[in-house]
């Protein structure tokens, strides 16, 4: 592994006396894509939430090219770009101005913000629809300019919290595509998914999460390698063989 | 800083691009307006309906008594049988009735004193008040007249004289008295008239800065709902500049609305001068520094967006009905003491000084310190209480 860009040192966060996150840690190497995977409930988006400084652990110490959320947030804020779980844009505005509105909050100055913008509209295939409203797109574009957000100002490492969930191949195959071309430009990337076979194709190495902790982490391959061949096993063998086949509230 | 400002301006662009914001929030205010006016505005002089049980149906006293009360200009006469004005009562349709005995004529002819009724729902309404207050002084001409033609009666007992003699001698003392009486009442006219325009125009526009306030205010709720709070914190934004960016576009939001109302009402009724107008305008924001304080606070705590929207409503209501916006509070009454917690009836105090009285900044400035005092605390307030995400900053 190359050095550690992200160094997450045993997490713990509770919500009212709920353990979402028990005791994680794992680091995530430069220009690494790493892939977070779970159930339901496991506690992936709550560790993101730490790791992106807007939830404070209860215990534990998180690094970021050398950084500490705790004692340096707005440094760390300047090189993460987060795309939530949730669609968190603003529906009544276009794309366009979705996307320079967050280019100016991460510091870019109009010039900037309004080439970047652009930029990142055409690489999510959205330019013809710059300007218009986002509550009339469709799912798959909404999740688009969602992405498309959280690059505005280069961010060296992205946090990206489902960003497939619930759209067509086609979007799919388009999100995967700039995933890829973005590590290829230095870019350091930690993904959460539902989709085992999502991670298996994208993932360098993955950290499997159960009830708050990781029960595995390894490359895809090592982790199939395991359980029998690794060609003929699917990451999703793995992840039942680990988390049960029990459903999760 | 700069960042709150990018918060704050991208809100206020949202605003005046959405016409349909736009258009609510400059129509409302307008209508609501026009409605008033129309309910209260125009007809400058009191104009009621004396309803009336008429039981002494050929008496010519009665007939009397009711010609009289037609020849007032301010009263219409309605005839009713006891038995619908009873029903009308019960059902508030109406709330005084006026009823003439039956024997009425009889009592008066025979020199007794007779007595009219009126049948009233608790005071009877304001309305009935007034009419109730007419009734008796053309009731008072009444028995004056009565008193003179007894007393000319009186006068010319056992002397040979017909009645028409003593109805006009009767009505010669009455006209004398008429002309010259011991007590005369003369009217002053002193300045305009009492102005509908200046009376509730503050108040309303007060009541719909504090509803775009609230809106805001359930907005905010919605955003953090949805994570876009969240996720802000993810860029640079710290959650102070969040708070202040927001604290921003509300005030604008507010002093946008009431700048284009009084603007408008400068040029519709001319009201203002330029000063008077460049005060107005002081008045309006710092009246929305302190209502958007006060939206922040509803930001806060409310958990959803519906919890905000009806905190909102009520506060608002309850700011309006004590700010004196439909009805004047009378001093001495616990609605008194109350309506002190309202900042609109600061700012509406405060604008009617200077639209209606002429009055000057320096004849506003308890008003302005009481607004800003609000604002200061309730700012305060609100930043210890505003959170961007439910369980961290
Ligand atoms: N704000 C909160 N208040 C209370 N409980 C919470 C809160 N956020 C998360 N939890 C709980 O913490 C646990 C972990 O939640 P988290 O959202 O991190 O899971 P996840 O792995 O992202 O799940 P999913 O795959 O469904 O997104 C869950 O049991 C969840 O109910
Ligand atoms: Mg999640």
């Amino acid at each position: 592994m190359a050095e550690a860009f992200l160094v997450a040192k045993d997490l713990h966060k509770s919500f009212n006396d709920h353990k979402a996150v028990n005791g994680v840690s794992f680091t995530i190497g430069k220009n690494e894509i790493f892939g977070l995977l779970g159930p339901n409930g496991a506690g992936k988006t709550t560790t993101i939430r730490m790791l992106s400084t807007v939830l404070e652990p209860d215990v534990g110490e998180v690094t970021i090219s050398g950084f500490s959320t705790r004692q340096q947030p707005d440094k760390v804020r300047s090189i993460i770009g987060v795309c939530p779980q949730e669609l968190a844009l603003y529906e009544e505005l276009t794309a366009l101005d979705n996307l320079t509105f967050f280019g100016r909050l991460v510091g870019l100055n109009s010039r900037e913000t309004r080439a970047q913008s652009m930029a990142n509209l055409a690489l999510m295939e959205l330019e013809q629809r710059a300007k218009g409203k986002v509550s009339k797109f469709s799912g798959g574009m909404k999740r688009r300019v969602n992405l498309a957000i959280a690059l505005m100002g280069h961010p060296k490492l992205l946090f990206l919290d489902e960003p497939t969930v619930g759209i067509d191949p086609q979007s799919r195959n388009k999100i995967f595509e700039t995933i890829q071309g973005l590590r290829t430009n230095g870019m350091t990337v930690l993904y959460t998914t539902h989709y085992m076979e999502e991670a298996d194709r994208l993932c360098d190495r993955v950290a499997i999460m159960d009830g708050g902790k990781i029960v595995a982490i390894d490359t895809p391959r090592a982790l199939k390698a395991k359980l029998g061949d690794p060609d003929k096993t699917t990451l999703e063998d793995v992840f039942l063989k680990l988390t049960g086949r029990s459903l999760r509230d | 800083m700069k960042r709150a400002l990018i918060i704050a301006l991208r809100e206020v662009k949202t605003y005046l691009q959405d016409k349909g914001d736009l258009a609510f929030s400059l129509l409302l205010p307008v209508a609501t307006f026009a409605l008033i006016y129309g309910a209260f505005g125009g007809q400058g002089l009191f104009h009621g309906t004396a309803y009336i049980v008429n039981e002494d149906t050929n008496g010519v006293y009665a007939k009397q008594l009711i010609e009289n009360i037609e020849a007032e200009d301010s009263l219409d006469v309605e005839l009713l049988f006891l038995a619908d004005a009873e029903r009308k009562l019960e059902r508030s349709d109406i709330n005084m009735v006026f009823l003439i005995p039956a024997d009425f004529t009889d009592k008066l002819r025979t020199g007794q004193p007779a007595e009219l009724t009126f049948m009233q729902r608790g005071n009877g309404g304001q309305d009935g008040q007034i009419v109730a207050s007419i009734i008796r002084g053309i009731v008072s001409e009444l028995n004056q007249e009565f008193q003179v033609r007894g007393q000319v009666e009186q006068a010319l007992v056992g002397k040979d004289v017909s009645p028409q003699k003593i109805t006009v001698t009767t009505w010669q003392f009455l006209e004398r008295e008429r002309k010259y009486p011991l007590i005369g009442v003369k009217e002053v006219v002193v300045g305009n008239k009492p102005n509908t325009v200046n009376e509730f125009l503050p108040g309303i526009m007060t009541m719909y800065v504090l509803f775009a306030i609230s809106i805001g205010a359930a907005a905010i709720v919605e955003e953090r709902r949805l994570g876009i709070l969240e996720r802000l914190l993810t860029t640079r934004l710290t959650a102070g500049e969040l708070f202040f960016g927001k604290f921003l576009a509300s005030v604008s939001r507010g002093f946008v609305q009431t700048f284009i109302l009084l603007a408008l009402s400068y040029a519709v009724f001319q009201i203002f001068t330029p000063l008077s107008f460049l005060t107005c305008l002081l008045i309006s924001f710092i009246f929305a520094m302190a209502g958007s304080a006060i939206g922040l606070i509803i930001a806060s705590v409310a958990r959803t967006q519906d919890a905000a929207t009806w905190i909102g409503v009520f506060v608002t209501m309850s700011m309006t009905m004590l700010g004196g916006t439909f009805f004047a509070i009378q001093k001495g009454t616990i609605l008194y003491t109350l309506s002190k917690i309202s900042v609109n009836g600061y700012a509406n105090d405060a604008l009617k000084k200077i639209i209606s009285e002429g009055g000057t900044i320096a004849d506003v400035w308890l008003e302005l310190v009481v607004m800003a005092g609000v604002f200061v605390v309730g700012l305060v307030l609100s930043r210890l209480l505003f959170k961007a995400i439910p369980q961290g900053k």
